[in-house]
């Protein structure tokens, strides 16, 4: 048996998404499971019917198509259709996996496809539902000012309280998350990101060296050049941790 | 007037390195044909100096008076008079400043006095006046050729700028989301309902078409406007669907009333974009149209809140306002928050 890909459509035009799901019928690896028609709603038919892909309109009612994408974790892979939006789509072109112009013609909507494809077989998606945690190839929406970013968790070398939200460091470049350290803790992978000290969760693979420090405790050296402190609370959790 | 200060700043500086100029080329002359006397050095300078003065004097009594906003023949007998007299002003300085330094011999003049017989006089002040004549042609000239390109520029600055604002207007009429999105939903459209497909393309032609044939005329009739209108708000009904819902209210006797292209047409789009489109559920979009005695009173109001920037209220706008204080009785224009409504008042004079 093939691999289903699963669809949801966010639009809020009718007949935009009528004309998507006939497209889409031409694929018979296709199921589209969902449709909705603003931010709200499509955040939520993300979050119950776990996609794999999501084609997304950028212009929506209450927002943009990105206010849909905030703090879902994990992301789905995004494919961006717009009618005609050039200012988007410059900021998108390096970042999304792809993006349609409408009126979508269908070869490019069977490229788009391909590629969605060709992602997923390098990064198949864990298909339990029910799974707490975020694994390596998750990815994440990040945004600062103008700029976005869709991030897999496995690039993020840290991520440190500030204040009510959690500043996030990866590929060199940083991000303001909407969410508690606690939070987003409690969804990440143990065995790869721990908690530093009060302040900082570390991504085990970005770190260089480890050395002993103040009062017990140690300094990480990461691979992006930072340095962060870990607290002798914390140092023992470390220990055990690597010797594993 | 910074421009203006630094404009007087290099006339004087070049008028000072001029006159200088014409003075060291007197002395080389004299020195060269009749050797050092201290008299016509003395005159040299004192005739330099005068010019330079007597110049300058030129340049800001025609300023003061505004000579060149009148015609070429005025200015030109202007100027020779202003020539004429100045001449005269610094000869006589020279016959003034001559004659204490030659009763108390600071200087010499070969044979002892100064030459002012008639005619020798004469051709001083016809040197003097030749000399302040050339002068004064060529500063009419590089006058007259900044005026002329100031002019340019203005004309053309102007000119640019209803080009800009032509632009704004056109892109305006012709908005790429507008038609992308019509298209694409023509192509459902055409699977669901043939027929209503196809009215909708030949609405979209002949929004195309106006928008493409922007009107040249000054003025057409509301009903013409209103047409317009009409067809590109079927295009958007197919697009937003019940979630745009209209409400008319034109009088009859409005529809014959005299109005500038486009500028309803401007306000409608502009309500469904900042208005139908950015909320949820969409809403009710109003236009209304009534005659007032001596002015016609249109209103287009949709839901949604007022830009707090006003550069981003609506493309266009500076274009309508533009428009509107071109008629030959200055209409009105006002755009407003209601509530949560959003209200743009149009008032054209009949």
């Amino acid at each position: 048996m093939t691999a289903r890909l699963r669809v949801v459509v966010v639009d809020d035009t009718r007949l935009a998404r009528q004309e998507l799901r006939t497209l889409l019928g031409a694929h018979a690896d296709v199921d589209l499971v969902g449709e909705a028609d603003d931010v709200p709603s499509g955040r939520e038919s993300v979050m119950r019917l776990r996609p794999e892909l999501l084609l997304l309109d950028i212009q929506l009612p209450s927002g943009t198509g990105f206010d849909v994408l905030d703090g879902l974790d994990p992301v789905p892979l995004v494919v961006f259709t717009t009618a005609y939006d050039q200012y988007a789509l410059r900021a998108f072109e390096a970042n999304a996996l792809d993006y349609l112009v409408k009126p979508v013609v269908p070869e490019r909507l069977a490229a788009a496809l391909d590629r969605v494809r060709a992602r997923l077989a390098v990064t198949p998606p864990t298909l339990d539902d029910a799974r707490a945690t975020l694994g390596a190839e998750d990815q994440v929406f990040l945004r600062e000012g103008e700029r976005c970013w869709f991030v897999s968790l496995g690039e993020i070398s840290r991520i440190v309280v500030d204040g009510n939200y959690a500043r996030v460091w990866f590929r060199g470049e940083r991000a303001l998350l909407a969410r508690s350290l606690s939070a987003l803790e409690a969804r990440l992978d143990p065995a790869m990101f721990v908690r530093a000290n009060r302040n900082t969760l570390v991504n085990l693979r970005a770190v260089k060296s480890v050395d002993p420090w103040l009062n017990d405790g140690y300094l990480l050296k990461l691979k992006d050049g930072s340095e962060v402190e870990v607290s002798r609370r914390q140092a023992r959790e470390l220990r055990e941790r690597l010797a594993l | 007037m910074k421009l203006e200060s630094t404009t007087a700043l290099r006339f004087w500086i070049v008028n000072a390195a001029l006159w200088s100029l014409y003075i060291a080329f007197n002395l080389l002359l004299t020195a060269t044909y009749v050797g050092w006397i201290s008299g016509v050095v003395f005159i040299s300078v004192v005739l330099g100096v005068g010019m330079f003065v007597v110049s300058g004097a030129l340049r800001a009594v025609a300023q003061r008076q505004r000579w060149f906003d009148h015609g070429a023949a005025a200015l030109t007998g202007r100027v020779v008079l202003g020539v004429l007299i100045g001449a005269t002003l610094v000869q006589l300085l020279i016959a003034v400043a001559l004659w204490p330094a030659m009763a108390w011999h600071w200087v010499e003049l070969p044979g002892g006095k100064a030459d002012y017989r008639p005619a020798a006089a004469f051709s001083y002040w016809v040197n003097t006046a030749i000399m302040l004549g050339l002068w004064a042609a060529g500063w009419v000239g590089a006058h007259a050729l900044r005026r002329a390109r100031h002019g340019e520029i203005g004309r053309l600055r102007a000119e640019s700028a209803q080009r800009a604002l032509e632009l704004d207007a056109l892109r305006a009429r012709l908005n790429p989301h507008f038609i992308f999105n019509a298209l694409n939903n023509l192509r459902a459209l055409i699977n669901e309902d043939t027929e209503r497909a196809r009215e909708m393309v030949t609405r979209l032609s002949n929004t195309l078409r106006h928008a493409l044939e922007h009107s040249e005329r000054e003025l057409v009739p509301l009903a013409e406007e209103l047409a317009v209108v009409e067809d590109y708000l079927a295009i958007e009904g197919v697009h937003y669907e019940q979630r745009l819902r209209l409400r008319i209210e034109v009088e009859a006797a409005a529809r014959a009333a005299l109005v500038p292209p486009m500028l309803l047409q401007l306000l409608v789009e502009n309500a469904i974009k900042h208005g139908i489109a950015r909320t949820p559920g969409g809403g009710e979009l109003k236009y209304s149209a009534r005659l007032v005695p001596g002015r016609l009173l249109l209103e287009v109001v949709s839901p949604g809140t007022l830009e707090s920037n006003p550069a981003r209220r609506g493309v266009g706008l500076d274009y309508l306002r533009a428009r509107l204080a071109r008629l030959p009785v200055a209409g009105r224009f006002e755009l407003l928050a209601d509530g949560d409504l959003v209200r743009a008042c149009l008032e054209i004079p009949q």
